[in-house]
């Protein structure tokens, strides 16, 4: 839902002392990103991918420090991280299930494995279990859609999913 | 004379060629012992304007969904003028029912990497992105381990293309999206790239002109890009003679094409195909048929973009110009979902209407509200709440939001609306089933008229 807005950052901020830039990540991204893009504001995507891998989600502090960093406004950070719908800005569990409900999954069947979960997890689509394990998501088309029904676990795709297969992913994860 | 050996399959097995199950990724070392970057020395033994004018000679169709010509789109490059020159690699293959690009990235990143080093060369483009989704996180790594080993044998880096082979120098770099479907959209790409939301730009001008950084840009499919080496290596008459010849006088579709079946089939996956190929023949011969026997009962034409195939267009041939000849918006990108005879075609609507209400990236009034509209509508008329009124109110947005000139900026109103339309042109009957008759009187209108 790229143009629904996310909580917006007008509300009191968290703040902590220690910075979520660190300066050895600021000298990092100096080294590795900033010559790659003409503009600093250019290497933003890959600022913010970075800093969510190390968080697990984008803290409005950091938002903050990033845009010192880039010299640019932290508008235009927030404009980007609620734009894309990989960014989190509030913490995620550890593990993050996103289910395909794209056109070629839903034919296959991805109802079922969404139900399924909800049971299991007894949480609904974009919502996190109070111990903070679990985050269902329902994503659009992964571009696997030769293995409809299919989801990602973090990192891992898993295609072809059966609830038996899925009962038993999410048990070798616990 | 069809599709004899393999061409971006050439090193991923791949039916009938190949078992699927000995898929690896291929190392560059795998890569040159099987004649890759030979493509990128013969290039380099040639002027640029030699390499355009084979890749215009092959009149190669861009792969990523518009069909529009390579090499025409790489004359639009002004004259080089000592600034910065961009290519932009797209593969964001974000459509729904596409899944063709991935294979290339999964298994032979580097047949993608020659023809970014060729396209780099020919067009004097100093800096390539390699722009890829954020839901090909596996992928990203194995793109991400190419390009360096492809800098580390010299391939690209200060040095100059292979080793210094040519003085001309060029760096590629990965970058990662966060998932948002728009950016697949050229120009909302190179404003992914800038860090700014993807909103797709006003075009003209063009990214030719005036893209990345405000600089002059190609953009392409990853696919467009995988066959530039092939075409270098063998040469136009062999590529021209595979693909067909148009029907209808239209520009040719030549060569072969990554084609990715999906859906109520036996076995689905990426296929290596003719252009031109029946529907009917790529389910059949390569997708092992109908899933448990069932009927055919529609099929999207490539991409949810595109729109439906009926029943009665189970035959249809793969080509460039199915959009003029089967009511469809076009070949997209070649990657058919298929439907049996159970299959809910109201759900079907309602899942692609969903599909692009929330990836509308917002800019433009009527698509932001209409997508928001047909989708609401379809849920009603699903779950049977809907009037005959509804039908045509729905009928109307998708037939105005983006049709008219200058309406929205980019293509994704005018994708919704043919999915949508289409699919109720095509299926009317399923629809009338599900609705109740008006209680609105005869003559009154609903909506803008
Ligand atoms: C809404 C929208 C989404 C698109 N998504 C993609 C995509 O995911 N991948 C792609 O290659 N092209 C996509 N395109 C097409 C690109 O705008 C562009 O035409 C293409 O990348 C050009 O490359 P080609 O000439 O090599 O085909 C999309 C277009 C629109 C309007
Ligand atoms: S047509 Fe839709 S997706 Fe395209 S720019 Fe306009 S609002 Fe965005
Ligand atoms: S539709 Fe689910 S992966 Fe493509």
């Amino acid at each position: 839902m790229a143009w629904n807005v996310k909580p917006s950052a007008t509300t009191q901020i968290q703040k902590r002392d220690a910075p979520y830039l660190t300066e050895k990540m600021a000298r990092r991204f100096t080294r590795k990103i900033l010559p790659r893009y003409e503009t600093k504001m250019g290497a933003l995507m890959p600022i913010l991918n970075e800093v969510q891998h190390e968080y697990g989600y984008i803290p409005y502090q950091s938002m903050i420090e990033i845009a010192t960093f880039l010299e640019i406004h932290p508008g235009d950070v927030l404009d980007m991280v609620s734009f894309y719908e990989e960014y989190h800005t509030e913490p995620v569990g550890k593990y993050v299930i996103g289910v395909c409900q794209s056109i070629a999954c839903e034919v296959c069947g991805h109802q079922a494995i969404l139900d399924h979960l909800r049971g299991k997890l007894g949480i609904e689509p974009h919502e996190t279990t109070d111990d903070g394990r679990f985050t269902l998501l329902t994503m659009e088309c992964l571009g696997a859609c030769e293995g409809a029904p299919c989801a990602l676990i973090n990192d891992d795709r898993h295609d072809n999913l059966s609830i038996d297969q899925i009962d038993r992913l999410i048990d070798d994860l616990e | 004379m069809p599709v004899t050996d393999p061409v971006l399959t050439k090193r991923i097995p791949t039916w009938p060629w190949g078992d699927p199950k000995d898929r690896h990724i291929v190392t560059y070392d795998e890569f040159t012992k099987t004649g890759g970057y030979q493509a990128l020395e013969k290039a380099l033994d040639m002027t640029p304007a030699e390499v355009v004018d084979v890749v215009k000679d092959s009149q190669l169709r861009g792969r990523g969904g518009a069909g529009f010509p390579c090499g025409l789109k790489w004359t639009f490059l002004p004259e080089v003028d000592g600034g910065r020159r961009y290519l932009a690699v797209n593969c964001d293959e974000a459509e729904p029912g596409t899944f063709k690009d991935r294979l290339l990235i999964d298994f032979d990143p580097h047949i993608i990497l020659e023809g970014i080093a060729i396209t780099c060369y020919a067009c004097h483009l100093d800096t390539a992105y390699f722009f890829i989704r954020g839901e090909y996180r596996h992928q990203a790594r194995v793109v991400e381990n190419a390009i360096t080993e492809a800098y580390d044998k010299g391939i690209f880096g200060k040095q100059g293309l292979m080793c210094g082979k040519s003085k001309y120098a060029v760096e590629c770099y990965l970058h990662r999206s966060a998932g948002a479907y728009i950016c697949g959209e050229e120009t909302g790409l190179l404003e992914a790239i800038e860090g700014k939301r993807a909103w797709p730009r006003i075009k003209p001008p063009f990214p030719a002109v005036k893209g990345l950084f405000g600089r002059p840009t190609i953009v392409n499919n990853v696919e467009t890009l995988a066959a530039v080496g092939p075409i270098l290596t063998n040469g136009v008459q062999w590529w021209t003679k595979m693909g067909c010849e148009s029907s209808i006088g239209a520009p040719p579709s030549y060569g072969p094409k990554l084609m990715g079946v999906s859906g109520h089939v036996t076995t689905p996956g990426v296929f290596e195909c003719d252009l031109g190929i029946p529907l009917s023949k790529l389910v059949n011969d390569f997708a092992g048929g109908m899933r448990g026997g069932k009927k055919f009962k529609g099929a999207i034409a490539g991409g949810v973009s595109m729109g439906i195939l009926g029943p009665d267009q189970f035959d249809a041939e793969m080509d460039f110009d199915i959009g003029r000849k089967y009511d469809v918006l076009g070949l997209g990108t070649a990657c058919p979902t298929i439907f049996d005879e159970d299959t809910d075609m109201v759900a079907v609507a309602r899942n692609i209407a969903r599909f692009f209400k929330n990836e509308s990236c917002g800019q433009c009034t009527p698509c932001r509200e209409g997508t928001q509209w047909i989708y609401m509508l379809l849920c009603r008329i699903e779950k049977g709440y809907a009037t005959s009124k509804d039908l045509d109110l729905l009928l109307e947005i998708s037939g105005s939001m983006g049709i008219m000139p200058g309406t929205t900026i980019c293509g994704l109103a005018d994708g919704n609306n043919w999915a949508v339309r289409t699919i109720v042109n095509k299926y009317r009957d399923e629809f009338e089933a599900r609705i109740r008759p008006s209680s609105v009187p005869v003559g009154m209108t609903v909506g803008a008229s």
